[in-house]
């Protein structure tokens, strides 16, 4: 599991690494049974403070996403799967964020909805649209 | 002698805790009632400018220096009158080397403090130096600022100390080896229950390590929360305001940019966000945007305007 | 709740063995010196005085080199020691003045094993020469002192007598002696080497004053009292040499013949105080020395 860190992000660090978890289960990068890095080793890896990371790791495992195995670490629950409250608890962030992002820069909700639609069936029309955002904006 | 060192019990939940603290140097006045708290196991960032007091607090910590008024404990125990035994939970990086043992070689210095030190793990230290790339063999005078910088780290830390008081701990690293020294004391943290009390210029660096922040400004503590609260409490707002507006006087107005035709203010305020919004509704400004700040410009906030511009 | 056991510092014991440790560590440079003196010093006696066929007496009393060793080395034991500042010697976890006097008595063991050293040297020339070390010994001794020009052999008086095996411990009592006033120094003055030449210079100056003015009569007592200081029969030379090098004296005599003679006899009892007071004076001073380091005062 790869797990970044935003520095700019208003969210408290243990949110962003809670929601990275939840985004990796959505995703299919992590399935249940699957180790989690140990609260060493990702303190280490993200340099944060260790209680940052079991503080994220408590809250998942108190909505049960994931478990302790006594002596071996913290594994993905065999409940959590990619459908279901993940992916609504991933949405509303990502929801919350446009929201904040779109207000910041004078927009209504309904005008950003409608903008959401448009520019993604924009995207459909486009034969390879990872290649083409590399070359460049074209829009 | 008893052998067994006791804390007062007293104490709490505190590792280091000053009231009052004051130390002058002839007419210059370096720590001015400071009432500092750190939690136990927290890892509390002290910020400020040169000569704010920082390096001075430490040293009092230590009773390297002692102080004109006030009093200073760490786990309970007066750092005037239990200094050794303080000194005994604590791993010290201190902002300058003061040893004269350039000619001991690195190992042999190790070994030196390992001797003062019964709880010194002598494998932890093995795995610091190579973690940070000690030459052991390499005599200390023949190394870089770096170099020695990176021991003292590895001496304060091999014993795993209660407490780490830890002055500019990445000064003079060069940014590979200052971001291996961090997730080395990420890793510490995770393996040893220890407080931290850190003073850095690199504010952006201890971003993801400190839970706690303190501002000292000329002597005082400006400012001491929790860094969550800090970075709720302290924000960036963009507001639209009438001709000739001025802040009401009850908003800690912390810095403040007119554009150029004076409708618009970009300020950093001080206080909840609702509360602050409100405020600035009933004083007839429109708030258009928020902006959270990142830890170093939330601390900064609290410092004078001609260091945080 | 998190739960810390609080750390013990460590004993006294091992701050004291590691101070020995690195102060020895310290002095390697001016042993390896040392060593090669020592070398040159026996090739020279090995050359002159044994190959002439002399014997060389065994005195360790006679010399002043102890005194001056152990007068010397708190400025190496000490050299760059941060002591008035946050020192890293104060950031340990010991008792500061504890710390300071652990120095001091570091210090003192690697003297009294460089002192026996030197006492062993001596003794392997001596017994090398063919000296035969408790046999009696003729002593001339003068009358009265201080004697005009050439001496009568006559008015001489031998006294035949073995040397006093209690002198043997003259080097350590000696080296001793100066270094715990040499430590007190180092130890309590935070610009010693500003205190010793101004102190000289002070000295030096009264000196030339005193010439120029020729005011002797008027400082007799003050010029007395440093005579009794440096050569009485309690002063620093009965530290140093038991007084020997006071007492004893080269004479011309009527024959034309240099020899040498005694003013006295060194007394034991003499050096026994005389070594007691200066000790306990070098031990009183030390104490207070490391007392400006002690940590329980406020500022």
């Amino acid at each position: 599991m790869l797990v970044n860190l935003d520095p700019r992000d208003a969210r408290p660090l243990y949110l962003q690494i809670i929601d990275e978890v939840r985004r990796a289960l959505v995703v299919g990068t992590l399935r249940p049974e699957d180790p989690l890095p140990s609260v060493r080793e990702l303190a280490s890896e993200l340099v944060v403070n260790p209680r940052t990371v079991s503080q994220a790791y408590q809250e998942l495992e108190r909505e049960g996403v994931v478990y302790v195995r006594r002596g071996q670490g913290t594994f993905v629950a065999p409940g959590a799967h990619r459908g279901g409250d993940e992916r609504r608890a991933l949405a509303r962030g990502v929801a919350k964020r446009a929201l904040l992002d779109a207000r910041r820069n004078g927009l209504g909700v309904e005008e950003l909805v409608a903008m959401i639609r448009e520019t993604a069936a924009d995207e459909e029309g486009e034969p390879s649209t990872v290649s083409a955002a590399n070359q460049g904006d074209e829009e | 002698m008893s052998r067994s060192t006791h804390a007062d019990p007293a104490a709490g939940a505190l590792a280091v805790a000053t009231r009052g603290l004051t130390k002058r140097y002839g007419r210059e006045t370096a720590l001015d009632g400071v009432d500092l708290r750190v939690p136990k196991g927290a890892v509390y960032v002290l910020v400020g400018a040169n000569g704010a007091g920082k390096s001075t607090l430490f040293k009092v910590l230590m009773n390297l220096e002692r102080a004109n008024d006030g009093t200073a404990e760490v786990f309970g125990m007066d750092t005037a009158a239990r200094g050794p035994e303080v000194r005994a939970q604590v791993g010290y990086v201190p902002e300058h080397q003061h040893h004269r043992y350039g000619w001991m070689t690195s190992g042999r210095l190790l070994r030196h403090v390992a001797a003062y030190y019964p709880a010194w793990d002598a494998a932890y230290a093995d795995h610091l130096g190579r973690a940070l790339g000690l030459r052991l063999d390499r005599r200390v005078g023949a190394g870089s600022k770096g170099e020695s910088r990176r021991l003292q780290l590895v001496m304060a830390l091999a014993h795993r100390p209660p407490l780490l008081l830890l002055d500019e701990p990445t000064d003079g690293l060069d940014p590979v080896v200052r971001r291996r020294t961090l997730a080395l004391l990420a890793e510490h943290l995770a393996d040893t229950p220890t407080t931290v009390l850190m003073s850095t210029h690199q504010i952006y660096e201890m971003e993801s390590l400190a839970d706690h922040v303190g501002v000292l400004n000329e002597g005082r503590l400006a400012a001491q929360m929790p860094r969550d609260e800090l970075q709720r409490t302290v924000r960036r707002y963009r507001v639209a305001v009438p001709d000739g507006w001025e802040a009401p006087p009850d908003l800690h107005v912390a810095g403040m940019r007119r554009s150029r035709g004076g409708r618009e203010l970009q300020c950093t305020l001080v206080g909840e966000e609702r509360d602050v919004t409100a405020r600035l509704a009933l004083a007839g400004a429109e708030v258009s945007e928020v902006t959270p700040l990142g830890l170093e410009d939330a601390a900064l906030a609290f410092l004078p305007e001609e260091v945080s511009a | 709740m998190m739960q810390t056991a609080l750390h013990p510092p460590p004993h006294l014991r091992d701050a004291l063995l590691e101070q020995v440790r690195v102060v020895g560590l310290g002095l390697r440079r001016p042993a390896q010196a040392a060593a090669v003196l020592a070398g040159l010093a026996t090739l020279l006696v090995a050359i002159i005085d044994l190959g002439q066929g002399d014997v060389i007496d065994f005195h360790p009393e006679d010399w002043m080199l102890p005194g001056m060793v152990g007068l010397l080395l708190p400025i190496a034991v000490w050299t760059g020691e941060d002591r008035f500042g946050p020192g890293f010697l104060w950031t340990l976890p010991v008792d500061r003045r504890r710390h300071a006097l652990a120095r001091v008595v570091a210090g003192w063991a690697w003297l009294m094993g460089t002192v026996a050293l030197f006492v062993l040297w001596l003794l392997v020339v001596s017994l090398v020469s063919g000296e035969r070390i408790l046999a009696e010994e003729a002593l001339r001794v003068v009358p009265n002192w201080p004697f005009p020009g050439a001496l009568d052999p006559a008015t001489l008086r031998v006294v035949r007598r073995a040397p006093e095996p209690l002198f043997w411990l003259v080097p350590f009592t000696a080296a001793t002696g100066t270094y715990l006033l040499a430590s007190a120094v180092a130890v309590g003055v935070r610009h010693p080497l500003r205190w010793i030449v101004g102190t000289a210079l002070v000295v030096g100056f009264l000196a030339a004053v005193v010439d120029i003015a020729d005011a002797s009569r008027l400082i007799r007592p003050l010029l007395d009292a440093v005579d009794s200081f440096l050569v009485g029969p309690y002063g620093l030379d009965t530290l140093l040499t038991a007084r020997t090098e006071t007492l004893k004296v080269d004479a011309t005599l009527t024959t034309g013949e240099t020899v040498i003679v005694w003013r006295g006899l060194p007394s034991v009892g003499q050096w026994a105080a005389a070594t007691l007071l200066w000790t306990c004076a070098g031990l009183a001073l030390v104490w207070a020395a490391a007392s400006r380091h002690r940590e329980r005062r406020r500022a």
